[in-house]
């Protein structure tokens, strides 16, 4: 934002104009619209902006503290085993998925309405101002923070023309009158600004666009499995508002192999060093396979879509052999770590179809089992010395009715835990089931990934527009609009107008930098002021020589001066000039008290060093 | 899980990218299948119970999928052509899966005589785990293997199967007549053949 105060033009409301917004008025007399109004100006208020921006940033704070449900489920269901009362609150205020939560949306929709109205109405006012003429000369212009005199034998006339030939070759944007060139250089900050705001809204375009065509899913991947981009492979899946199944992409994804390096040694023993997954990807159905090692910060792209690895673990492989005597589960299935420093893991094993009795089992997986005071533990994250310990049941997993069941759970409400001595299972260990249930043998490890797909289209043009309001900003602070206004009239006493006798003409030069926060308007005034004299001189070789009569007055105080003071004394000028002027939109208006109001003006005739401000420090010519 | 503070950064950027999708998104609850509080991770997107049924005329052609079966034969979609399929993608962990299979087993049992075929396509499973589940509910029908997601993918551009499990109804010039996402009842799944059978009531 240019956090400038705003300026509001003659119509802009008064919110928008200072510090304290205006109450409603109380009582009686107030309609219901007085009061939409007055809610919508403290919605659009600079302030309202301010704050909901930073409860914005504030409410994204548990999101980075907290494990998020749309970016590691992994890590979220590990939070609700580590912190089991906890967990059901955060969840009911929605912290497992902040930018999901209903309040997280409340203060966004808020935000975006907040600088949309501000926003729009201003960039319909700065179009304006890009356009607008020069204003009106001032009469006084020595009242002006710079000005310069000198005396010319041009006739007045031809020292104006040759004036404004001179500020049109420096590009300045002219307007001419009776007696008076007035000059504005630096609309380019209007564009910028310009610029500034409309990116600025499609910034938020942008982001609403990402939520409304794009979606985000995650899939745990084991490795040597493929999956395809569709909502059926898919574990979790959270799609835009309007991306209907038939939107995904249609990529397929394998895992061929894992490989992670650890610390082995000092202090951060056990610390990850590198992750890497190597897959092979296929834009397509029919189209070529490709290779690709997937790396943290190194996400795969594939037809818009990033799959990021955001997470791994390992999948202990089982045979089932139940009483009967079929295999009725071989497969690997994935263990959730609970802990970092060892990768120990924790899973479910269901079986639901063996005979007699349907089989649950809960276990863990230590990668490096380690014996710490008879408690068995895994000393390391590698799988140096991989044993799995499991407790066994029998019974009904509630899975052949009700609802959906998570895979990482076990429901023992309708199972008996089999009396089965416990033992670490070393790959190919069995245990045999009592009651003829059958035997369960552990065969191995995989490794998984986990891996967060996302696509948003809205990325490429939020980023656009990012850069394109942070160029229109700097353009905007870095050109200033300023102001260069010449008058010339008879020297007084003069008898014959347009007189070709040397001094016979007076002309005054005011400069006025609207925003001239980094200083340097003053040189380039001098600057200008000594050309414009020089090119006036060149024709008049008979120029008298500088005198106290031609004073050139430079003042030094501008740079304290902020822009809304610059303003007011242009205005103050103007309006001494014409009171029927409307004046450059922008101006706060005349009725400043502190201003040197119309009343001060003096005589035309009398223009002099004299009637400088009060508050100017008088220059080293006076 | 991977404590890299990097990527603590990626995904907060990550996050805050996609804030306003998460945003619009969630304002519609979130995800399906996040129906019950405990449901954290549980790992497959379960469908919203919908059924569609496409008017004779407009009805999607279904692609031509070819696959194995779980007991090794080559399956085409192209060879059913001429009877009415009902297909159903399904796994053998998948609880609604489970309390449906009885229906389809039923209805499959029923309206052979008439001609319809049935077609299951395994998905996220393995054959031992899957043959036991057909051992157990009787079923009659044989189903594509299909670990890699392949046939559903097939269907992504017309019918795209919305959630496990997904039923569909191909006609016999091979169009799709209805879907049903989510659990099949037997009477709705049974109405639903006759229609395209011709012979409603």
């Amino acid at each position: 934002m240019t956090a400038a105060p705003a300026k509001g033009g003659p119509a802009a409301p008064p919110a928008q104009q200072g510090a304290p917004p205006p109450r409603p008025p109380r009582g009686g007399g107030l309609t219901i619209a007085g009061w939409l109004r007055w809610g919508w100006r403290q919605l659009t208020s600079m302030r309202t902006a301010l704050i909901l921006l930073f409860l914005l940033a504030l409410a994204a704070v548990p999101g980075s503290i907290i494990p998020q449900e749309g970016i590691d489920p992994a890590a979220v269901s590990q939070y609700y085993q580590a912190h089991p009362t906890l967990a059901p609150v955060l969840d009911r205020l929605g912290l497992f998925s902040v930018f999901g939560a209903p309040w997280f949306a409340a203060i966004y929709l808020l935000l975006f309405l907040s600088l949309a109205g501000c926003v729009l109405p201003r960039t319909v006012r700065l179009a304006g101002s890009a356009r607008q003429q020069p204003p009106r000369a001032p009469r006084h212009l020595t009242r002006l923070p710079m000005a310069a005199r000198y005396q010319t034998a041009m006739s007045p006339d031809d020292a104006l023309a040759s004036a404004a030939a001179l500020l049109k070759g420096q590009r300045f944007r002219l307007r001419t009158g009776d007696g008076w060139v007035s000059a504005e250089k630096g609309y380019l900050r209007e564009v910028g600004n310009l610029i500034f705001h409309l990116a600025l809204l499609a910034l938020l375009a942008s982001v609403g666009l990402g939520g409304i065509f794009g979606y985000k899913a995650n899939r745990l991947l084991i490795s040597g499995q493929t999956f395809a981009n569709t909502v059926t492979d898919l574990d979790q899946f959270r799609p835009g508002r309007l991306v209907t199944p038939g939107d995904l992409q249609p990529f397929t994804m394998s895992m061929t192999s894992f490989q992670a390096r650890y610390v082995t040694s000092g202090p951060q023993r056990g610390q990850p060093i590198t992750y890497a997954a190597s897959v092979r990807y296929s834009a397509q159905p029919g189209a070529q396979d490709r290779s690709y090692l997937l790396r943290v910060n190194a996400p795969l792209k594939v037809d818009g879509v990033r799959v990021f690895l955001i997470g791994h673990g390992y999948a202990p492989v089982f045979k089932v052999t139940d009483g009967t005597g079929h295999v009725v589960f071989d497969q690997p299935v994935p263990f959730v770590p609970v802990e970092q420093n060892g990768l120990t893991s924790e899973g479910v094993i269901k079986v639901p179809d063996a005979e007699p009795d349907q089989l649950g089992f809960a276990g863990v997986f230590l990668p490096t089992a380690v014996d710490v005071g008879g408690q068995l533990a895994s000393g390391f994250p590698a799988p140096l010395l991989p044993r799995v310990s499991l407790v066994s049941y029998a019974g009904n997993l509630g899975l052949d009715s009700g609802p959906a069941q998570s895979v990482y759970e076990l429901s023992t409400a309708h199972l008996k835990a089999l009396p089965v001595a416990p033992r670490p299972l070393a790959p190919g260990d069995s245990i045999t089931l009592p009651g003829h249930r059958g035997t369960l043998t552990f065969t191995g490890y995989r490794q998984w990934i986990s891996l967060a797909i996302t696509y948003d289209p809205g990325q490429v043009p939020a980023l656009l527009s990012a850069i394109l309001a942070i160029a229109g900003l700097l353009l905007s602070f870095a050109v200033r609009r300023r102001r260069v206004f010449v008058r010339a009239a008879p020297v007084p006493g003069s008898t014959v107008p347009g007189s070709t006798v040397p001094g016979s003409t007076v002309v005054t030069v005011g400069g006025l930098a609207r925003s001239d926060a980094a200083g340097g308007f003053e040189t380039e005034f001098a600057e200008l002021a000594g050309q414009l004299r020089r090119a006036q001189d060149g024709q008049a070789p008979a120029a008298a020589a500088p005198g106290p009569a031609d004073d050139a007055v430079l003042r030094n105080d501008t740079l304290v001066l902020d822009d809304t003071e610059l303003d007011a004394a242009a205005q103050a000028a103007d309006d001494a000039d014409d009171a029927a002027d409307p004046g450059p939109a922008g101006g706060p208006g005349g009725s400043d008290p502190a201003d040197p109001g119309p009343g001060a003006a003096a005589s035309p005739d009398t223009e002099s060093a004299e009637a400088h401000g009060p508050r100017h420090v008088p220059s080293a010519g006076e | 899980m991977l404590r890299l503070p990097r990527l603590a950064r990626v995904a907060a950027v990550a996050g805050l990218a996609a804030a306003g999708a998460g945003l619009l998104a969630g304002c519609g609850g979130g995800a399906i299948g996040q129906d019950d509080p405990a449901s954290n991770g549980k790992s497959f997107v379960s469908g919203s119970y919908a059924t569609t049924v496409y008017p004779a005329a407009g009805r999607p052609r279904s692609p031509d999928v070819t696959g194995t079966s779980l007991t090794g034969e080559k399956i085409s979609l192209s060879g059913y052509h001429g009877n009415v399929l009902v297909m159903n993608f399904w796994g053998s962990w998948c609880s609604p899966c489970r309390s449906e299979a009885p229906s389809l087993a039923a209805l499959a049992r029923r309206y052979g005589p008439a001609g319809v075929r049935f077609l299951g396509v395994d998905i996220r499973d393995n054959p031992p785990a899957a043959a036991a589940f057909d051992r157990k509910f009787r079923i009659g029908y044989p189903s594509l293997n299909d670990p890699g997601g392949t046939v559903a993918l097939a269907f992504q551009s017309t019918v795209p199967p919305a959630g496990i499990p997904t039923t569909l109804v191909i006609d016999r010039t091979g169009h799709v007549a209805a879907r049903i996402v989510g659990q099949v009842s037997y009477t709705t799944l049974g109405k639903l053949i006759r229609t395209v059978l011709g012979r409603p009531g």
